[in-house]
């Protein structure tokens, strides 16, 4: 299921679910395109295993992306076997947002038909969070095997928000 | 018992606990933590997931600190797995195993020499595909 954001009159939410859509308000998806990392969690062996990544949010699609360089394949290996994951957005950190807390639930799929190059069209949105990337790129030559990428699309099944970051309250639920 | 340095596991802001839902997939979520004089780690409960006694979650402590100018460095993070047991309104974690990183005391450089089996591994994994 896709994400469709802004607000959520009674019309926008019709048009939502006829597109297969998950209406979320403009903080949910300000957090995703603000906060610079997530809490990006797969499954291996029916157990957890959550660790920071950087993500990029596709308001055309309502998709949310990831790479990982082949040196830390692990969790590419993990949603091969089990493609159900999350992604916590919960650090403002470097940010100008609200403490706002945003848990996905979500399908991945993974992609590497092209290792070098593959991932090359997030790099708008990469440079918007690590401005000084270019510089890393510039001396691709160094670190090779960390631009080999993997990309990964997160489509939401589900999305819990947490306004103002307040986890002892009952969160906002959006999707299934 | 994994070797948990407490000094350094005392130096974030809060913890992220994960366990799996009813429906198969993760769940995550922020909470307090504290560390007792007898290295215990107990985690404040939160609303949801609801039932977490006895529950294996892993636990991440993680750290970047933003660049005025944009993006973040300082990173670290340490991750915990193992038990969570209700004990007097909070969790109690019985870690058993430990992953994590610190840039400060292994280079981005050196992590990326460090991991480069993995690299290594994941392009043989891929030779036979290319060969067909």
């Amino acid at each position: 299921m896709r994400v469709l954001t802004g607000s959520l009159n009674q019309q926008t939410q019709q048009f939502a679910t006829e597109l297969g859509l998950i209406p979320v308000p403009s903080w949910v998806q300000d957090t995703f395109n603000s906060y610079l990392v997530c809490e990006f969690t797969t499954i291996k062996n029916g157990r957890p295993v959550t660790l920071p990544l950087l993500p990029f949010y596709l308001p055309d699609t309502g998709r949310l992306v990831v790479t990982s360089s082949i040196l830390f394949s692990r969790k590419i290996e993990h949603m091969r076997e089990n493609p159900k994951v999350s992604m916590l957005f919960s650090n403002p950190e470097g940010t100008k947002s609200g403490k706002h807390v945003v848990l996905v639930q979500g399908t991945a799929t993974t992609e590497d038909a092209d290792l070098d190059h593959g991932w090359e069209k997030y790099l708008s949105y990469w440079r918007k969070k690590e401005p000084y990337i270019d510089a890393y790129l510039a001396e691709r030559e160094k670190f090779g095997w960390f631009w080999k990428r993997v990309v990964v699309q997160v489509e939401p099944k589900r999305i819990t928000a947490w306004w103002n970051g307040d986890t002892t309250r009952a969160p906002e639920v959006f999707g299934a | 018992m994994p070797k948990i340095d407490y000094t350094r596991l005392a130096n974030f802001q809060y913890a992220i606990l994960t366990t799996i839902d009813d429906d198969g997939y993760p769940f995550s979520v922020t909470t307090n933590y504290q560390l007792t004089p007898d290295k215990r780690i107990l985690l404040d409960k939160p609303i949801l997931p609801s039932r977490l006694d006895g529950k294996k979650v892993n636990v991440l402590f993680n750290h970047i600190t933003g660049i005025p100018t944009g993006g973040y460095t300082d990173r670290r993070y340490m991750l915990l797995w193992g038990t969570t047991h209700e004990e007097r309104g909070k969790l109690r974690l019985e870690p058993e195993r430990l992953s994590e990183w610190d840039e400060k005391i292994l280079s981005f450089p050196e992590y990326c020499a460090k991991v480069a089996p993995q690299g290594a591994k994941y392009l043989q994994k891929l030779q036979p595909s290319v060969e067909a």
